[in-house]
């Protein structure tokens, strides 16, 4: 595989923050088809770029670039969408894509994990939420974006340095490779790297205090939820407000 | 076969998605969306890099971090609760004076 030349992966990145830039929600909707166009045209070239550097062609590289194309699609979905309940579901759909990119890389068990907890558990708190809290129609503040060209240009200068000499990496390890210590008692054709079988022994042995630390923090999180909504907020009549700073004082301690 | 290369782009990708979500996003529940994009691109860099040194460390990372970004949610979701209870709106800026 050859390298990438930088200067063409951030070239990339550019058109591609100028199209997330005219895609953020702002009260005129003109700019969305343009912004749209931007974007794919960023993805195709970087599909391009890193595809031509493939020098056997098979399923594996396919599906990476299908499941890839989109997770990212879908997250730029995520961000732009105005209306957060469609964000949430094009999460579900980034999550979908990045569980099956685990299955391409050999982590079933953290693809299945992540299916469950996410999609299954997260999302649906999230949705939960979004039904509880969110008025009719779409509020002026899900319209307008904050600082969009700052933070596009923040995105952007964290792309360059993160990614944009991620072309030029070796792709073996620098390392000695670690070979996975198998535990089980293994035939002469041991287990390929990420079984099931493996990572539940190595989190049950060599990480099982960080085991337990995750699940007190666990416990923690519940009570602390808990205890966040079971506190009487004291709600200001309409017309009527309270000054600010006024609100927090009357509430007993729970 | 794809090397790391394209699972390193697209973890940044995620992220700095995420990161101009969180940025510029005012909707609470889509500002915390976005840290969970974030920790999408966390879990594929780590499952690459688990893959290119044939050792699980980075999956069992990546599972940690599951139970990390459920009590985020969790926390971050009763928050935003009782921040719409308190004002009626999910909008960050007004909770602007908080910030001193």
């Amino acid at each position: 595989m050859t390298p990438v030349a930088p200067y063409l992966l951030q070239l990339l990145f550019a058109l591609g923050g100028a199209g997330l830039y005219l895609l953020l929600p702002k009260s005129d909707r003109s700019r969305a088809l343009p912004g749209a166009v931007l974007g794919l045209l960023a993805l195709v070239g970087l599909v391009v770029v890193l595809a031509a550097r493939v020098v056997v062609p098979d399923a594996t590289s396919f599906y990476f670039y299908l499941f890839a194309s989109i997770a990212v699609v879908a997250a730029v979905r995520v961000v732009t969408h105005p209306r957060p309940i469609y964000s949430a579901l094009y999460f579900v759909l980034v999550v979908l894509a990045v569980a099956a990119l685990l299955v391409l890389q050999g982590a079933e068990f953290l693809a299945i994990a992540l299916v469950i907890i996410y999609a299954g558990a997260i999302l649906v708190t999230y949705l939960f939420v979004i039904m509880l809290a969110q008025q009719g129609g779409s509020p002026l503040y899900d319209r307008n974006a904050r600082e969009p060209f700052l933070a596009v240009l923040a995105g952007f200068v964290l792309m360059a340095a993160i990614a944009g000499h991620a072309g030029a990496l070796p792709q073996t390890a620098v390392t000695p490779v670690i070979e996975a210590q198998s535990m089980i008692e293994t035939s002469a054709n041991t287990t390929p790297p990420g079984h099931t079988a493996e990572v539940g022994l190595m989190i049950m042995t060599q990480y099982v205090v960080v085991l337990e630390i995750a699940g007190v923090l666990l416990l923690v999180s519940m009570i602390g939820a808990i205890a966040l909504s079971r506190k009487k907020v004291p709600v200001p009549e309409r017309g009527r407000s309270q000054p600010l700073g006024q609100i927090g004082r009357e509430v007993e301690p729970y | 076969m794809t090397g790391i290369t394209e699972y390193l782009i697209l973890g940044a990708i995620l992220f700095a998605l995420g990161l101009v979500g969180f940025l510029s996003r005012r909707n609470l529940i889509v500002i915390f969306l976005s840290t969970e994009l974030m920790f999408q691109g966390v879990v594929i860099n780590a499952v690459a890099y688990a893959r290119l040194h044939h050792h699980l460390q980075g999956q069992a990372f990546a599972l940690f971090l599951l139970a990390i970004a459920a009590v985020e949610a969790g926390l971050a979701l009763g928050m935003i609760v009782m921040l719409y209870k308190r004002k009626g709106t999910l909008d960050a800026e007004a909770w602007s004076v908080m910030r001193g």
